[in-house]
């Protein structure tokens, strides 16, 4: 491994590596815009420069390669200048609408520029007019004038999505960003764009005007979306659950995630979710406290014989939920009869080739080695005869947390309905589950976000991921509804307070006449 | 740190004291009727204090030349606000110079401590303190302005116009 | 004065055509190159001292030596896509010789081991695309194209290609990016195109005057063609002279002729009762000299490089008193502007900003720190970009404003055309 200096600073690289790895490995930070760890090399924004000692001329960190014994630098009076003035260069014809951009708080032109620009721009000549506000596709707004040209998204939808809808058309300045005769940026990868853009040219319809950045605090997470298990951040506020981004994992994901991962928030939000326990049949709900809820649903587990209980459990949860719940079902309540419900069974092997898998529960791995063990066997067959034959007569369900993703969810809360009492634990409202005959019990879970625990994943690398914020507080994880369910105590004074929903003028409200 | 002083002993009999400050007042009784020009006083609300043109009072939303609104809902002032009175909700605009408006803005009065920060924050003189002080009602949501009371209330005469104005700048080429 | 290897027969209209171009020893070279030893041609071209013509002025033998030495397939790629304003050397070669630029492709494909070249014409040259298209076709019909050539068997196809009129696909990566269809940008280095060109294969590119002058070289030996020039600046050169001379056109000299004996000479002078103002040597991104400056140097590469200013495509633009140089260098901005491609940021937006700082000083609105201020941003554009065309932008709009700083300053106190005398175009 080549040994060279670094501002003065003397680090091993590994062989191959370009000089701009060899900064970030040593902690320099090195002005750079269109060098992405996850893309092919353009050398377009020319901003990494650096001085190589026996080199005339400053060279490019992202396309030199390290030698045994360079010297390279980056604080030198004339790198520190060229710099300077190639971030001027950027704004020439950058329109500086900050103010309206969706990117301003985590724009690379933005942190850059007060690391390592001029302050004090000499162009005082008319910008460069383009469009702003173009659609570009289901998910992608493009603004032309903000572009800095850097090619990160053309090169993603080339190298990595394969895709190719973008390209830069015409030259030189009025050089824009678009795609090939109106084709619409339609991938299932086409967030990662707006992810990559250093700028706000691109930016998520799903997300654009929703929120400040600067409002939202991140949580790393692992993503719930299918059998892969990306790492993620969750950004969130006091509002809420806003957005999911994908965090380097070279050993998952690399620097990607897809579109669909990127909606596992929305189920999240107070709007979807089951706030309080429900206790009782159709029309005849009673809302309760999740405590009562849960102690009642635990007494009539207890005083059902072990062989008519019949545990169903989805692939949605923790290693360590499972544990505890297979502890409790099979080795207090020595119930035998447990069952795994697997969404779209056909589809589970399916895999399109970069990251989105058919199975999609974060934790069916887990969940099979839960099975695996407690020496259980998990299958789907004599459910439905068990109950139909008056076999079962409680039935409790660890229901999915996105519902999204079990399309026979319906079909299936009236097949379990048909037993004498279902206990259905879930983290959202769902409105066939307030119309079943049989006496239900509802009992609000938390979701990934607001719960610490770990998924394995389908390749069986078990992931780790802690507690971001939480959004309903009374829910309960299913460790913690077993405790209850076994009529033991937990402790609630432990337990944070949930995010408000949407931001209100409270005191509008309650002040009244004065 | 304060200072405790004992009261004397002449001080402990308060009739002395009494009947001096009555003298003073009825002096200066006097002297009001007498020459009611130097009175300091106004007689609140048939006369009212004119402040001067820099006087942080009420907050007023400017608008563009075609009368919509200015602000382009880019929350610093909500960012810069230290009693967090501003809710804004930005959304998309049909128009795609403007791209971003607020379909609300609002701004809770009894919270506002008139720091004039937003004034200070705002990029576009969006938003801007007003001469405007008497802010009297009978309903606490009468104190939370909308951009209806904010930015074209009956005072404001169809809207205060921004001095940074979109198209001149497009125009400039900036 | 005037030593004519390359444009020996130009006035000759039958050498176009193959049997006039072989009743004036068209392809004897050839059948003479292909029984040599492909090395030693190589050799023969390294020792000749020949120097790319297209403007960098590169060693053409060592260039080839560059290229891996395996079987690997590789690309010759003939750069006919003449875009520095000013130069119209190819052309005319391509239209009055186009066998002799053939066989000049033919040996030096020969030379590397090359089976397959193209010339990539500018897509402006009609004329050019057809002629040089007609000669192929028969060369192929009288067998020094295509399978074993005369006997030898060496076996070569070539090929035309249009440019589709881009100035920077004169690049040689910009040119190999054209050609295998992608958008004319030029590429990062490395790899070279050496190494990774024409499909990612080892390519060669080479200017039209040189292909051709190696045909020369192989007939008359290097030691021959080596007493043509200056020591280091071995050969004849084309130049297209053009501007303010009574006979503009193309002249092959031997370089290190003195540039004042090619314009009042060969070209016969400026028009009468005119002052020469300025010279610009090599195209227009060569940085300009002044008259006093022309009138000392010689035309090879290191005297104009002394001076400050590039051979580059030989092309000659002579400029006289009635010429406003604040026009002509908004001329050439606006030039560099619309053919940057866009790739990297400095030159995008500093040809850009050029290119409105030097209108803006033309139409009258002009700032006494804006002299300095493109001085600052062409020294920052320079030899900071994936290819040469920031430099080629830079460079005369620095000679520009610190040769010719006085006229600069008048017109911009002034709001046009100062005490010089000339007026506007």
């Amino acid at each position: 491994m080549p040994k060279i200096k670094v501002n003065g600073q003397e680090i091993e690289v590994p062989e191959k590596s370009t000089v701009i790895q060899a900064f970030k490995q040593a902690g320099v930070d090195i002005c750079h815009y269109c060098w992405h760890p996850g893309l092919s090399i353009a050398g377009v924004c020319r901003l990494c420069m650096v001085q190589v000692e026996g080199m005339p001329k400053l060279q490019i960190a992202c396309n030199t390669e390290v030698k045994e014994g360079m010297s390279v630098n980056n604080t030198s009076d004339v790198v520190k200048e060229t710099v300077k003035w190639g971030l001027d260069f950027h704004l020439i014809n950058h329109p500086l609408d900050c103010p309206i951009c969706d990117q301003a708080g985590e724009c690379g032109l933005q942190d850059q520029y007060m690391q390592f620009g001029s302050y004090d721009p000499e162009m005082a000549e008319p910008k460069v007019k383009k469009s702003k506000a173009v659609d570009l596709g289901p998910t992608v707004m493009l603004d032309k004038e903000r572009c800095i040209l850097c090619s990160r998204c053309v090169r993603f939808t080339d190298e990595v999505s394969k895709t190719n809808e973008l390209g830069i058309f015409n030259r030189g300045d009025r050089s824009e960003i678009g795609t090939v005769q109106g084709k619409p940026l339609d991938n299932n990868y086409s967030l990662n764009t707006v992810d990559i853009c250093p700028v706000g040219a691109l930016t998520s319809k799903d997300f654009r005007f929703r929120q400040r950045v600067w409002y939202l605090k991140e949580a790393d997470s692992i993503c719930p979306g299918c059998s892969t298990g990306c790492s993620v951040k969750v950004h969130y506020n006091e509002e809420g659950v806003w957005r999911v981004k994908p965090r380097v994992n070279p050993e998952v994901n690399g620097h990607w995630m897809c579109d669909v991962g990127r909606n596992t928030y929305k189920y999240v939000n107070l709007k979807s979710r089951l706030l309080s326990g429900k206790v009782g049949k159709r029309d005849l709900w009673q809302e309760v406290s999740v405590e009562d809820a849960v102690r009642s649903a635990g007494l009539k587990l207890r005083e059902t014989s072990p062989d008519a209980i019949a545990v169903v459990y989805t692939g949605q949860y923790t290693n360590e939920e499972y544990a505890s719940a297979f502890k409790f079902f099979k080795e207090e309540l020595k119930v035998k009869n447990v069952f795994h419900w697997l969404n779209n069974p056909e589809k589970v092997n399916e895999f399109d080739g970069l990251l989105f898998r058919g199975d999609r529960n974060p934790n069916t791995k887990g969940l099979e080695n839960a099975f695996a063990s407690f020496g259980a066997k998990g299958s789907w067959d004599n459910l439905q005869a068990g109950i139909n034959g008056r076999k079962f007569k409680t039935v409790i369900v660890f229901g999915p947390e996105d519902q999204s993703v079990f399309p026979d969810l319906d079909e299936k809360i009236k097949m379990f309905s048909q037993a004498e009492n279902l206990i259905w634990l879930t983290a959202c409202a769902n409105k066939s589950l307030d119309s079943v005959g049989g006496e239900t019990w509802q009992i609000p879970v938390k979701t990934y976000i607001e719960k610490a625990g770990s998924f394995t994943n389908f390749q069986g690398k078990v992931q780790d991921f802690k507690a971001g914020t939480t959004i309903v507080p009374q829910a309960l994880s299913v460790s913690e509804a077993v405790e209850l369910m076994a009529g033991r105590e937990i402790n609630w004074n432990l337990r944070p307070r949930g995010v408000g929903g949407p931001k209100t003028n409270y005191a509008v409200s309650d002040r009244g006449e004065l | 740190m304060s200072l405790v002083r004992k009261p004397s002993a002449a001080a402990s009999w308060y009739l002395p004291g009494i009947l001096a400050g009555m003298w003073f007042t009825f002096v200066k009784m006097i002297g009001n009727i007498l020459n009611p020009k130097k009175m300091p006083t106004l007689n609140y609300p048939e006369e009212k204090y004119e402040y001067g043109p820099r006087f942080k009072g009420n907050h007023v939303l400017t608008v563009k030349k075609d009368g919509s609104i200015r602000c382009t809902a880019c929350m610093l002032c909500a960012t810069a606000c230290p009693a967090q009175c501003i809710k804004i909700t930005a959304a998309e605009h049909d128009d795609p110079t403007v791209e971003k408006f607020p379909i609300s803005y609002e701004i809770d009065v009894l919270r506002c401590v008139y720091c004039g920060f937003c004034e200070e924050a705002c990029p576009v003189d969006a938003i801007r303190m007003g001469p405007e002080w008497q802010t009297a009602g009978l309903n606490g949501s009468k104190f939370a302005y909308d951009i209806q009371q904010l930015a074209y209330r009956p005072q404001l005469k169809g809207g205060v116009v921004s001095v940074l104005d979109d198209q001149e700048r497009h125009q400039a080429g900036i | 004065m005037q030593v004519k290897l390359l444009s020996e027969h130009y006035d000759k209209p039958e050498f176009q055509t193959l049997g006039g171009y072989e009743r004036h020893g068209g392809y004897v070279v050839l059948a003479k190159a292909l029984k040599m030893d492909p090395n030693a041609i190589i050799e023969e071209v390294k020792a000749s001292g020949l120097r790319g013509r297209g403007g960098a002025g590169f060693p053409t033998g060592t260039k080839w030596s560059f290229l891996p030495k395996n079987g690997e397939p590789r690309y010759l790629l003939c750069n006919a896509d003449e875009g520095e304003p000013g130069t119209f050397k190819d052309r005319v070669m391509m239209e009055k010789a186009p066998h002799q630029l053939i066989e000049g492709m033919i040996m030096s494909s020969f030379a590397i081991g090359c089976k397959k070249s193209y010339i990539y014409i500018r897509g402006e040259y009609t004329d050019s695309l057809r002629i040089v298209g007609k000669a192929i076709q028969e060369a192929y019909k009288a067998g020094y194209l295509g399978k074993n050539i005369l006997g030898s068997g060496f076996d070569h196809d070539m090929d035309v290609y249009s440019g589709a009129g881009a100035y920077i696909c004169g690049e040689e990566t910009g040119m190999i990016s054209s050609l295998e269809g992608l958008k004319g940008q030029p590429k990062l280095k490395p790899p070279f195109p050496a190494v990774q060109g024409y499909l990612r294969k080892p390519t060669i590119v080479n200017n039209v005057e040189t292909l051709a002058a190696v045909k020369y070289i192989i007939r008359d030996g290097a030691a021959s063609y080596r007493k043509h020039g200056t020591e280091k600046s071995a050969g004849t050169k084309l130049f297209s002279v053009s501007g303010n001379v009574q006979r503009p056109g193309t002249y092959e000299v031997p370089l290190g002729l003195p540039l004042k004996v090619l314009i009042n000479d060969i070209c016969g002078g400026l028009k009468p009762g005119r002052k020469l103002k300025a010279v610009i040597p090599g195209g227009s991104s060569a940085p300009i000299l002044t008259a006093d400056e022309a009138n000392k140097v010689t035309m090879d590469y290191e005297a104009l490089a002394q001076m400050g200013s590039m051979l580059g495509s030989g092309a000659v633009i002579v400029i006289d008193d009635s010429n406003c140089m604040v026009d002509m260098l908004s001329t050439i901005m606006h030039f560099y502007h619309h053919e940057s491609c866009g790739q990297c940021t400095p030159c995008r937006e500093g040809t850009g900003w050029l290119n409105k700082i030097t209108h803006r000083i033309a139409h009258g609105h002009g700032e006494s720190k804006d002299i300095e201020l493109i001085k600052k941003v062409s020294e920052q554009m320079m030899g900071k970009t994936i290819c040469a065309l920031s430099d080629a932008a830079a460079m005369p709009a620095i000679s520009f404003v610190t040769k010719f700083r006085d006229e600069f300053e008048t017109y911009i106190k002034k709001g046009q055309l100062g005490a010089g005398g000339a007026a506007h175009a």
